[in-house]
């Protein structure tokens, strides 16, 4: 148990080294982590142009990585049901710590930095209840755990920081437990929700969907600027449902959920993988791997411009539109088509292409 | 004659398979066989759109369309054209309220091909003609009808579906031939193809497995015979093994080399097929049946582990890295 005293040692050790930042690491847009020829496992960073800008070794497959906003670091996760994340030191090249989640807990694969980059919020399973937790940790700390809140739902999935350090949690509404792996435990009784928290667990906000739609699991989230939060959700109800898989929500007002035709919602077979909302704001898109979709919708009209790639998954916003990645190597930059910018047959891109930034 | 023996032992032992000749004698074939049977069950419901004289045709065209269903990218995908051909399965009995609603309606959309492209799927395509066809409360119509028309609006649908995939498939064909060549952004490198030909493979017979088996099959404590394909117009096990037929061929084009293990657990799958008594896998309920059709279940199973063996690995392919992983 550290004193005070080197809580508040390290604290100030940590504001008096020389800041790296990102341009250390050579000045990275986006990170994924990918499989590679050699079947080893990697978090690589990318440029906007897709040239590669770093790769550190990964022990296992990875789900998604948190990066903190200006330290060249990222939080890479194991996939679910991890019980460790691994901060990467990514102008070294190295790991710099390894969080193991505390007894009784595991991580769900997503994170967020809030209070100025000196607290990872992480996803988190309370394995006995089966109720939500956001992790804290401290990172002026070496990464110690400092507490934990409820997230007010079950299975939350991804998680994001917006403006005031409020914290949006994807309450995926699935209860699983490790002693079964993924199998899913409650889906007659599932209950999603979008929650509103702070750091300190005072619940803001919570959405959730009309009963028909409770099988509709809330798994990723995206942010604009003016505080709308784009969901992404994976259908847990029968096949060939055209469910609608994206929403938007800004707090005060109803979600709005968009879709396109019956044929498209069936085609992305009630699974979106990623979504991202562009710079601009002006337009959200999700991913289906299974499907091999892209579905890019306009706020302002809904209406949506579908795309096609095998397996792709990995999504963030780019300067004209979004950068999308696939498990075949693709990098491809998204307009109102797909145009590749890398192309490697060697490397298999992971779910989620996080930006930074 | 012997040109005929010749021409067989060609195909059982190809010399050099890859994704041309899964072009060329496997995915221009079989949309070039299906545009003519669309074709021809259009041109039948001109002369006469009576559900009698509709389904001799109708029962080809749904033959032919077995030989593609499973070549879920490209022309297929293209305005959700597989889904308007063949909207199954269906657990919330979509087609049938749809069908009924529109003929209740007698919604004069029917009228145009423009209009008709716009309706639901789940009035468009094979399975919302089925209904129409062989529905006991619908298929009496008379030449005059609102039916009739909706019936011919639905052949002149398939058949312009049909010839838009096999003009589009010509094309597609040089997409996929310059597959990794500067300015081709669908296919980015010489592997895709393949992999895209193998994940129709593994696709294809993973929905004969769980859907086109499964469903009916249910569990032992409750079988759903109820829930077989085409149950109206009984061509569930027809439908069985045209698609697994189609499903060997598309192998055998594909495969870099032999391939005897796959070639003997689909040999052992049709021969089961051939032993299954009720078309419309009604004798799922029956635990004597049953068992026949869980055997041939079980060895496409194994038809398609000794695929990913056989043909998945020398190509140097396998499932969707994130279509197989879901989180």
């Amino acid at each position: 148990m550290p004193t005070r005293r080197g809580f508040l040692t390290s604290l100030l050790a940590a504001s008096t080294l020389p800041a790296l930042s990102w341009a250390d690491a050579g000045s990275p847009a986006y990170l994924g982590a990918a499989k590679g020829a050699s079947g080893r496992f990697s978090l690589i960073g990318l440029g906007a142009d897709a040239s590669r800008r770093f790769a550190v070794p990964l022990p296992g497959r990875g789900h998604a990585a948190a990066a903190h906003p200006s330290a060249p670091e990222a939080v890479a996760f194991a996939r679910r049901p991890g019980t460790f994340a691994l901060v990467i030191d990514c102008a070294a090249g190295h790991v710099a710590h390894r969080l193991e989640a505390p007894e009784g807990r595991h991580f769900y694969g997503h994170g967020a930095f809030v209070a100025g980059g000196t607290i990872l919020c992480t996803t988190e399973n309370d394995m006995g209840s089966g109720a939500g937790r956001i992790g804290l940790w401290s990172r002026p700390d070496g990464y110690r755990r400092i507490g934990e809140v409820a997230t007010h739902g079950i299975g939350p999935h991804d998680l994001l920081r917006l403006s005031g350090d409020v914290l949006a949690v994807a309450n995926g509404g699935i209860r699983t437990h490790p002693d079964t792996g993924r199998e899913k435990l409650n889906l007659d009784t599932m209950a999603p929700s979008l929650s509103y928290l702070t750091p300190e667990g005072e619940l803001l906000d919570q959405v959730t969907l009309d009963p028909e739609l409770h099988k509709n699991s809330i798994r990723h989230l995206a942010a604009a600027a003016d505080g709308t939060v784009a969901f992404a959700m994976q259908w847990q109800g029968e096949a060939m449902a055209p469910v609608p898989l994206l929403g938007l929500h800004r707090r005060g007002s109803a979600p709005r959920l968009l879709a396109a035709d019956d044929g498209e919602q069936i085609a992305m077979q009630g699974y979106a993988g990623s979504v991202a909302i562009s710079w601009d704001g002006a337009r959200v898109g999700i991913t289906s791997p299974r499907g091999g979709r892209l579905h890019v919708f306009g706020r302002a009209d809904g209406a949506c411009t579908i795309l096609r790639r095998p397996d792709i998954c990995g999504l963030a916003p780019s300067a004209d539109g979004f950068t999308a990645t696939d498990g075949m190597g693709g990098v491809l930059r998204v307009t109102d088509r797909l145009a590749p910018l890398a192309a490697d047959p060697g490397t298999a891109w992971d779910n989620h292409l996080i930006a930074i930034g | 004659m012997r040109h005929a023996v010749l021409a067989l032992s060609l195909l059982a032992t190809p010399a050099v398979a890859g994704v041309e000749e899964a072009i060329t004698d496997h995915a221009l074939s079989a949309t070039d066989r299906f545009a003519e049977a669309a074709g021809a069950l259009a041109e039948t419901a001109g002369n006469d759109c009576t559900a009698e004289a509709l389904r001799p045709a109708w029962n080809d065209a749904f033959d032919a369309w077995l030989g593609l269903a499973h070549l879920r990218f490209g022309p297929l995908e293209t305005g959700s054209r597989a889904l308007s051909i063949a909207f199954w399965p269906d657990p919330r009995g979509m087609i049938p309220r749809t069908v009924s609603g529109i003929v209740a309606d007698a919604d004069p959309i029917v009228e145009t091909p423009e209009g008709f492209a716009e309706v639901s799927i789940a009035a468009r395509g094979l399975f919302a003609m089925e209904r129409l066809l062989y529905a006991e409360d619908l298929s009496a119509y008379a030449a005059g009808d609102y039916a009739c028309t909706l019936a011919w609006a639905q052949a002149q649908d398939l058949a312009r579906m049909g010839n838009a995939i096999a003009e589009d498939w010509e094309a597609f064909a040089e997409t996929i031939r310059t597959a990794g060549e500067a300015g081709n952004d669908t296919f980015l490198s010489e592997r895709e193809p393949r992999q895209a030909f193998y994940t129709a493979l593994t696709t294809g017979m993973s929905f004969v497995i769980d859907q086109r088996l499964g469903r009916p099959l249910g569990s032992f404590d409750d079988p759903r015979p109820d829930r077989a394909e085409a149950r109206l117009s009984g061509r569930a096990l027809r439908n069985v093994t045209l698609s697994v037929e189609a499903l060997r061929d598309l192998a055998r084009a594909l495969a870099p080399g032999e391939i005897p293990q796959t070639d003997a657990a689909f040999a052992r799958a049709l021969t089961t097929a051939g032993r299954i008594d009720a078309g419309d896998f009604s004798g799922v309920s029956d635990p004597r049946q049953r068992i026949v059709v869980e055997a041939l279940q079980q060895q496409l199973v194994e038809a398609r582990e000794n695929a990913a063996n056989e043909i998945g690995v020398p190509l140097g392919v396998s499932a969707g890295f994130n279509a197989s992983d879901g989180d």
